[in-house]
Order: C-alpha cells, then sequence, then structure tokens
C-alpha cells in the first residue's frame, strides 16, 4: 500500500464534503464528520500511516472550504487522530464492536465538545438538532466506511474481515 | 510534543479567525482562489446527478400522474401568461407616470451569472461559493439571487471566486418590508431552514402568506428583492426563502454600489462612472452579463423605457435580471 494512500483518501473526502450535494440543511454535519471518521479509521488500521499533522492540515482545508471558524475541523481531526494512535491494543485486541463502540464514545464526545466550541466561538447557543443528527447517522454508517478503508488499502474485503476479527478469534 | 504544538496551532487560528485577523483573511482568500478550479472540476458529477435525479423525478411524476400534469402545467402557464400581460402593462403604466411626474431615472442594474461550485453549508456556517470573483467586477456585499429571490450577499471575494453568504446562516441580517402595507422588520438566519422575524416595527399587521422583500435601508441590498413568505404563529413568525438554499445551482450578483459598499469595500475596478459601475466593460469574448440570467425569464420585449426599476415587491425579485439583459444587449 502507498504511504500516501491515507492522507489522499482523505483529501478525497475533503473535497466532498464541499461539493455541492443539495443535502438538506439537517445533514450537513454528516460530510465533515465522515473525513473525521476516515482519520480515525485510518489511525486505528494496522499496516497504515496518516501523520497527526496531516491529518490537521486536512481538516485546516476543511475549514478553508467550508467558510467555517478556521481551526475547528483540524481540531476535530487531530482529537480523533490522537485516539486513533491507540492502535497498539487497538490492533491487536479489540474487535469491530469495540472499535464501532470506542468510534462512539468518541464521535459524542467530539459532538459535545464541538457544539460547546462553536456556541463560544460564535458567542450564542448553536443549532444542536444537525450535530445530533450527524453524530447518529456517523454511528451507523461506521462499518460501512472501516470496510471501505479496509478495501481501499487491501482490495478485498474477506481478507480484511478476517484481519479485523483474527485477535477475537 | 508536536501533537502539543498542532492543537496550540488550532487554538490560535481559532482566536485569529473569531478576531477577523486581515492577514488570516487575504491568506484564506488566496487559498480558496487556487482550489477554485479544482472544486469546479469536483462539483460537476455531483450537478450532474443532482440534475439527473431531477429529471427522473418530474419523469415518474409525469408518468403516475399523466393527465393531471400536464393540465397542472397547461393551467400554470395560462396563469403565467396573464402574469407576463400585467407585468408588462403596469411598467408602461408606471414608466408613463414617472415621465409625468419628471421622476429621475434609476440606474440600470447589472448581473453577472455563475455558478455554485461548492456547498460550503458546514453545521455552523451556511455559505457557498460561486465561480465569479473579483475578475468578473464583484465586490462584498453585493446580493446575490436565483430564478426565485433573494440567495444572500457576498462576503469575501477572491479573484476567481466569491463566498455568498446565505439567508439563513446564523450572522445574515436583512431589512425587510413585510406584506403590502410594508412593514418594517428584519430577517434574521439562524442556522435552520426558515428565517427568524425579528424587529417587527410597533403595531405591524402581519399575516401568513404575506410577503417579504428587502427594504434597502441598510444602503447595501437594492429595495425590493423578493426574500420569501411569513409564516409561523404571531409572536413567533417566520420567513420561509423563495428561494431553495439546499439546492443552489446558477446564480446572478447584482452589481448594486451602494455608497456603504464603496465604504466598506473600496473600489478594486475603477469606477467608470454611475451609481453602479463596478460592472467590468462588456468584453465581447467573455461577457457574462451578457449570459442568460440565472432567473429563467419568459421572452419579454423589453420596452425602451424599462431601464427604469419599478421595483414593487411582486416584481422586483426578476426585475433586474431583465434589465441586466437588456442593458448588456444594448
Amino acid at each position: 500500500m502507498t504511504r500516501f494512500l491515507p492522507a489522499f483518501s482523505v483529501l478525497i473526502a475533503v473535497i466532498a464534503t464541499a461539493v455541492p450535494w443539495g443535502l438538506p440543511a439537517d445533514a450537513t454535519f454528516i460530510l465533515p464528520l465522515l473525513v473525521v471518521m476516515m482519520v480515525f479509521c485510518w489511525r486505528a488500521l494496522p499496516d497504515t500511516e496518516l501523520h497527526p499533522a496531516a491529518a490537521a492540515v486536512l481538516g485546516l482545508l476543511a475549514d478553508l472550504l467550508s467558510g467555517g471558524p478556521l481551526g475547528f475541523w483540524a481540531l476535530m481531526c487531530l482529537i480523533a487522530a490522537t485516539v486513533g494512535l491507540k492502535p497498539g491494543s487497538f490492533r491487536e485486541r479489540r474487535d469491530l464492536w469495540l472499535q464501532w463502540l470506542a468510534w462512539t464514545a468518541l464521535i459524542c464526545t467530539l459532538g459535545l465538545f464541538g457544539w460547546l466550541l462553536a456556541s463560544l466561538y460564535y458567542l450564542r447557543w448553536i443549532d444542536w438538532w444537525p450535530i445530533v443528527f450527524g453524530v447518529a447517522a456517523s454511528i451507523v454508517f461506521f462499518p460501512l466506511v472501516l470496510y471501505g478503508l479496509l478495501w481501499v488499502e487491501t482490495g478485498r474485503i474477506g481478507h480484511t474481515r478476517h484481519r479485523i476479527f483474527r485477535s477475537a478469534s | 510534543m508536536l501533537s502539543f504544538g498542532l492543537y496550540f496551532l488550532c487554538a490560535v487560528l481559532l482566536v485569529l479567525s473569531r478576531i477577523g485577523h486581515g492577514a488570516l483573511t487575504d491568506a484564506r482568500d488566496e487559498l480558496v482562489d487556487l482550489s477554485a478550479p479544482l472544486l469546479e472540476l469536483a462539483s460537476v458529477p455531483a450537478v450532474e446527478a443532482r440534475r439527473a435525479i431531477d429529471r427522473v423525478r418530474l419523469h415518474i411524476r409525469v408518468h403516475q400522474n399523466g393527465v393531471e400534469e400536464i393540465d397542472r402545467l397547461t393551467k400554470e402557464n395560462d396563469e403565467l401568461k396573464q402574469w407576463r400581460w400585467r407585468t408588462q402593462l403596469l411598467e408602461r403604466k408606471v414608466a408613463h407616470l414617472r415621465k409625468l411626474l419628471h421622476a429621475a431615472e434609476d440606474p440600470a442594474l447589472v448581473y453577472a451569472s455563475g455558478r455554485v461550485i461548492a456547498d460550503a453549508r458546514g453545521p455552523f456556517v451556511r455559505s457557498a461559493l460561486v465561480n465569479l470573483g473579483r475578475q468578473d467586477g464583484l465586490r462584498i456585499g453585493y446580493a446575490v439571487i436565483n430564478g426565485d429571490g433573494l440567495v444572500g450577499r457576498t462576503v469575501e471575494a477572491g479573484d476567481k471566486v466569491a463566498r455568498v453568504l446565505l439567508l439563513n446562516d446564523l450572522n445574515s441580517r436583512i431589512p425587510v418590508l413585510v406584506g403590502p402595507r410594508g412593514a418594517r422588520a428584519m430577517a434574521l438566519g439562524d442556522n435552520s431552514a426558515e428565517l427568524q422575524l425579528g424587529f417587527v416595527e410597533e403595531g405591524a399587521e402581519i399575516e401568513p402568506g404575506d410577503e417579504v422583500y428587502t427594504s434597502g435601508s441598510d444602503g447595501v441590498l437594492p429595495r425590493g428583492l423578493g426574500v420569501g413568505v411569513v409564516a409561523g404563529e404571531p409572536g413567533a413568525y417566520t420567513v420561509r426563502p423563495f428561494a431553495e438554499l439546499n439546492s443552489l445551482d446558477v446564480v446572478s450578483v447584482l452589481f448594486f454600489d451602494a455608497p456603504a459598499l464603496k465604504r466598506t469595500d473600496p473600489a478594486v475596478i475603477a469606477d467608470k462612472g454611475g451609481a453602479l459601475s463596478a460592472a467590468p466593460q462588456p468584453d465581447p469574448e467573455e461577457d457574462r452579463t451578457a449570459a442568460a440570467p440565472a432567473v429563467p425569464l419568459p421572452p419579454v420585449t423589453v420596452p425602451a423605457t424599462s431601464t427604469v426599476v419599478a421595483l414593487s415587491p411582486p416584481v422586483a425579485s426578476i426585475a433586474a435580471p431583465v434589465v441586466g439583459q437588456a442593458q448588456a444587449e444594448r
């Protein structure tokens, strides 16, 4: 696998978040969270490399394109990269359910933190519904993204599936 | 240590972004400008996919409803023809009255049409990037409309792209007139689909269904651009925008150079005289103002006197591009 594949795939996702898909207003939190999720997954997956600095730069690019506060998504990606960096135990001992659980805990915390940070930034309470909707959607889509990235990495799902569960078996 | 440095950098960026540091804003504009070709390319499949989905939906509707759909469209077409006739009549009447009153002629509104290349609608921001920039004569603060009504206004302008703050953004504040009596109020964005109607003047009689249009009292936006209709209940009125802000495609930027704009965004392009002079000189090779406007207009024969824009509420949102087109043709 090429060394730059994780960063490149996240870059594609960042550009995709800016494309006018015509999503409803409530769904605007989903696409940026997809970027954060990809950072988390790449950091968690075995034999892959995505430097925290690269994650922060990609987050910064998302900030630039979204027109939002500079540093917001950079911070989110950085946190995801840091949490996803615990891959020693993650890669050896945990199975998909534990990965899913870790993501759920992380994204709920990030959602709350992001909401508070954005409210502080704008000095008013931000609408919480799109964040809750985005967080819930990201939890639902997590296995899809994880398997998708595994497929991108290896080109096969069967083999990667075996690898995910190798420590559990 | 590196991680700590990165966290610190993010915090610094957030603070600088909050205080609106000039260097940061300039750098941001430059970077967005650089990414414009990539975004333009990337947006093509998404836009085409959206159009394809719309076409499929239309086919399904026609297939399911068949004769009823044709009847509905025929009826709508008849109504529109009547409206066109009434509009032409009113235009002639207004022009005649203005002539009688020796009223000063309003300058024509010039516009440029462009495409939304990036849907920069983050969870905390409602904005869009359009492929028009200072090279096309844009300034910060210009009104942006589409076929349905006001979409927002430009808040950042690079050489090739501009960022449009949508009506429903948290930071959007539009002074408006409501209903046939023109009650003054403010349309406030709050990141939701509808706008809040605040600062309504005392004793104003507002009904759900009343049309809301720009008052122009901010000295930035032209008066009479259609914003939306009143919804909700007394005490908690909202404004449902005419424009579908979630799926913007082609939009038009109105070159309305109010004095306030000239102060906040000094002329980048030398003034060529007149109040609305920021529009670029028509270039026969690449004249965007001569392109089809975002507003799908019927083939109206614009009389010579129609350079006066009678910005009465019902026709204002479609009047400007007609005049723009008329001017471009001249």
